[in-house]
């Protein structure tokens, strides 16, 4: 922040302290989490008296935690097809929204956004009654869309803030120089909206993976969940494994961030 | 693509929403007006028990209220992080952004038991105060309202700080450069240049923070507790423990309406600005 | 016709949706069933005891779906009656739900070889118990003198450490019911347990969720709550200060039961099911390291935590009648809200 002049110092350093707190809080629960899972005590509990990696020796352990694995399948195949679901459906929408002013779509906009405030225990109950009504028995199909509307609206919401800072003008332009829709869209409109659209569809991954109530009411013996399977075993004897899923959850996204970093790198490379 | 034949886009998303959210919000909407889930009898008992009562009615304000200090004690620490992410160089960068998403990652199972860990009577924040003699007895946090927030603000930290720094990153940093060397101040520039940009991601992230924040249901319940009171947990407890599914129904699109009603007047806001 | 084109756009729709990555809802073969089981403890249990033990003796395969007795019966309840599963297994509240509600095939106790091996009233023609809980107090040796009874929770030393949960689950009610006993009242009449609580309300460590109350236990914001044995040798089987005592008004005592659902097309791998789980080597087996149930099966004896050397014992415990507790426990829910909030 050497570029301000001095009587910006203040102002900058009050935004730099905040910035370092707000880092804390955000590093802060999670580095306890992290710790816990190394520890040698066999319950959860922190300060660990010492530390190990056996947790997560028992967590990849094929026999000890089989089923663990089964349900990290499921919750992630079902996180996949919603996260996929989500950003397809949700990057239609906001673009239409961004580029009318209509009444249609500001009540549109608000309409959409309603399944995030519906408490989830009430729409996976009503999502039930309704579905055993049309003799629809909770499938795969099923959860994927339950946890797509819940996801959807996080998308929706962060695509929609990068679709609204479109410029009309460079639409018009690349339709004036003959591009078809499609090539506006791949060429003109994704790349803008790209930070959007990634933010979007990671939120909706995550969101589906940790979606309690929806899954209470949805999945079936076939489709054994893990963050259910997780309460349990945080619930009846503060099972370690439970924090040692948190520390490989984080291990991945450390590396996914790392190769997306080097992956968009290249994108960008190849664009220009 | 045309403006006029744009709305042709938003129609999967309708279609979904008709069948698979409006559908049973209807089906949840009948039972709140019935005695029971078989939807025999019409009745506006479940109706009156949520209006009529002061308790709920607390409960309500209650959970609102969790959701706009939420929103506010986000925005404190949001906005300082993407402002530094926007300035800072590629190692600080990824740093923020993988700060960013570490709450989603941790699972809201275990999530719940660092907070006991950082909350509790013996836990990290009494022992730092107790050990630098701040204090010389554990102060309450746990199951307080201040405790929640904090907690809540570190759950929800990412709905306000990606879509903040999706806003911001499409900042030139050149404008800021010519601003400041037009001897414009820090605060002018993040006034004049910097917030109009925010907007939409502020007000996209506000909307997330404050729907999420009123109905997460199990921090609610964990950190804060059962003394204070709030929808999500009457809900739950209503569908789930009691079986009194009209009073669950009531209850819950209660909720949805109030928190729907605030984060309509916040997009109004954003499309003012954004258009102006 | 409309219902079955209704279904048919409806399958094809959520066809289209799963098929992408699993088949919708597999056909059951012969010879396999679907039984709710508690997350958690139970869950692991069921999986590494149970299921091998049917599969050997009948061939019968299970697929587990993990539920707390309450979401099964709001789930077979939004499903217009029909679970989707084949077993129950629940506390006696729900269990009385599930009965009114009408969601049990009507149970035949004479279909289950080991049912000489139960003690009398074990099976009707509701269900079967399959497992007992033995409820009374918990507490941290480390931190307090082990309490006498019910009445020692009310008393300032010990709700400074006190961990309240509400009339949410099976435990939880007896509990309460048991404390507004030991200040005067009864089972019809709570008024001396809330008048006592409102005392000590601003000295209680917590007022939690009972899923939080492990984790309050182990880092120390609370001391003392009610539980069963079975959380408090699996806790300690972990290393938690944390010991089991009896009041002396006697530990609470109720039952887990099984239940075959309503409209199960695998009644009779249900039977088999329920009849393995009550068999001795499986309780045997359950009632040890790390399972640690309370065994129905008189044959087997009750590990170290449980004060009692045989199932027989059982009786002498203090009981609940839940066809009496159940309609009131709405209206105790809802002043348990109102007496805790700030």
């Amino acid at each position: 922040m050497s570029r301000f002049a001095a009587r910006d110092k203040p102002l900058a350093l009050l935004i730099l302290a905040l910035a370092a707190i707000g880092l804390l809080i955000l590093i802060g629960p999670v580095l306890i989490v992290l710790l816990t899972s190394f520890t040698t005590s066999q319950a959860l509990r922190f300060p660990p008296p010492g530390l190990t990696l056996r947790w997560y020796a028992d967590l990849f352990d094929p026999a000890r935690s089989a089923q663990i694995h089964v349900a990290a399948g499921n919750s992630l195949a079902v996180a996949a097809c919603t996260a996929a679901l989500s950003t397809a459906l949700a990057t239609g929408a906001a673009l239409a929204i961004s580029r009318s002013r209509a009444t249609w779509a500001r009540m549109a906009e608000g309409g959409f956004m309603a399944p995030l405030v519906l408490p989830g225990i009430a729409y996976g109950l009503a999502t039930l009654m309704f579905f055993s009504w049309l003799r629809q028995p909770p499938s795969f199909g099923l959860l994927v869309a339950g946890h797509a509307m819940i996801a959807t609206p996080f998308a929706l919401r962060t695509i929609g803030a990068s679709a609204a800072g479109l410029d009309p003008a460079l639409l018009e332009s690349s339709a004036i120089l003959g591009a078809s829709p499609w090539r506006t869209f791949r060429r003109v409109v994704l790349p803008l909206i790209m930070p959007g659209v990634a933010a979007g569809a990671f939120l909706a991954f995550v969101s589906s993976l940790d979606n309690v109530p929806v899954s209470l009411f949805l999945s079936s013996a076939e489709t054994d969940m893990l963050p259910i399977r997780m309460w349990g075993m945080m619930e009846t004897s503060l099972d370690v494994r439970v924090a040692a899923a948190s520390g490989v959850l984080v291990a991945v996204a450390f590396l996914l961030l790392v190769v997306m970093d080097r992956a968009v790198g290249l994108v960008r490379r190849m664009a220009g | 693509m045309s403006e006029r034949g744009a709305w042709r886009l938003a129609l999967p998303l309708a279609l979904a929403q008709l069948l698979f959210f409006l559908s049973p919000l209807l089906l949840l909407a009948a039972t709140s007006l019935a005695t029971d889930e078989n939807l025999d009898t019409a009745s506006l008992a479940a109706w009156r028990d949520v209006l009529g009562d002061s308790f709920h009615r607390q409960a309500v304000l209650n959970t609102l209220r969790l959701g706009a200090l939420t929103v506010l004690a986000t925005l404190l620490f949001a906005v300082p992080l993407a402002l530094l992410h926007m300035v800072a160089g590629p190692a600080l960068k990824r740093i923020i952004l993988l700060a960013a998403v570490l709450p989603l990652l941790t699972s809201v199972v275990v999530r719940t038991f660092a907070w006991i860990v950082i909350l509790g009577r013996e836990g990290v924040i009494n022992s730092t105060l107790l050990s630098t003699g701040l204090t010389s007895a554990p102060i309450p946090l746990l199951q307080t309202e201040p405790g929640l927030i904090l907690a809540l603000t570190q759950i929800e930290m990412p709905l306000m700080l990606l879509p903040l720094i999706a806003s911001l990153g499409r900042i030139d940093p050149a404008l800021l450069d010519a601003s400041a060397s037009l001897g414009a101040s820090l605060f002018r520039t993040l006034r004049r240049v910097v917030l109009p940009m925010a907007l939409p991601g502020l007000l996209a992230g506000a909307t997330l923070v404050f729907a999420s924040a009123s109905t997460a249901f199990i921090s609610q319940s964990v950190i804060g507790g059962g003394r204070l009171a709030y929808l999500p947990s009457l809900v739950w407890q209503q569908a789930m423990v009691v079986f009194n599914w009209p009073l669950a129904a009531a209850l819950a699109l209660t909720l949805m309406a109030s928190v729907l009603a605030v984060a309509a007047a916040l997009s109004a806001v954003g499309r003012k600005a954004a258009h102006v | 016709m409309i219902e079955m084109s209704r279904r048919h756009a409806l399958s094809a729709t959520l066809g289209l949706l799963g098929a992408a990555a699993l088949p919708a809802g597999p056909a059951r073969a012969a010879g396999s069933m679907t039984a709710a089981v508690y997350p958690g403890g139970w869950d692991e249990a069921l999986r590494a005891v149970l299921a091998p033990a049917l599969k050997q003796n009948h061939g019968v395969d299970v697929a587990f779906e993990p539920l707390f007795a309450v979401d099964q019966i709001a789930k077979a309840r939004a499903a217009r009656g029909v679970a989707p599963f084949d077993v129950f297994v629940l506390d006696p509240g729900p269990r009385v739900s599930g009965m009114d509600l009408k969601l049990f095939e009507p149970f035949d106790p004479s279909r289950l070889s080991n049912r000489g091996k139960l003690p009398a009233g074990y099976a009707d023609a509701v269900g079967a118990g399959v497992a007992a809980q033995v409820v009374g107090i918990a507490y941290n040796p480390k931190k307090m003198e082990k309490p006498k009874g019910w009445a020692d929770l009310f008393r300032p030393e010990y709700a400074k450490q006190l961990g309240l949960t509400g009339f949410g689950t099976t435990f939880g009610t007896i509990s309460l019911i048991e404390m507004a006993k030991s200040v005067g009242g009864s089972e019809e009449n709570m008024e001396p347990l809330f008048e006592a609580l409102r005392k000590i309300l601003p000295d209680v460590a917590a007022v939690a969720q009972p899923a939080a109350m492990p984790g309050l236990f182990q880092q120390g914001q609370i001391g003392l709550m009610y539980t069963n044995t079975y959380t408090v040798t699996l806790l300690k089987s972990r290393g938690v200060d944390i010991e089991f005592a009896v009041p002396e008004s006697g530990a609470a005592a109720f039952g887990t039961t099984m239940h075959i659902a309503r409209g199960s097309k695998n009644i009779d791998a249900a039977y088999q099911y329920i009849d393995t789980m009550i068999s001795t080597p499986v309780q045997s087996a359950l009632s040890q390291a790390p399972y640690f149930f309370v065994p129905v099966n008189t044959e087997v004896k009750p590990g170290a935590d449980v004060p009692m050397k045989s199932i027989d014992d059982l009786r002498t415990f203090v009981t609940h009648d839940w066809t009496k507790i159940n309609p009131q426990r709405p209206r105790w829910i809802d002043r348990f809200n109102r007496e805790m909030a700030k």
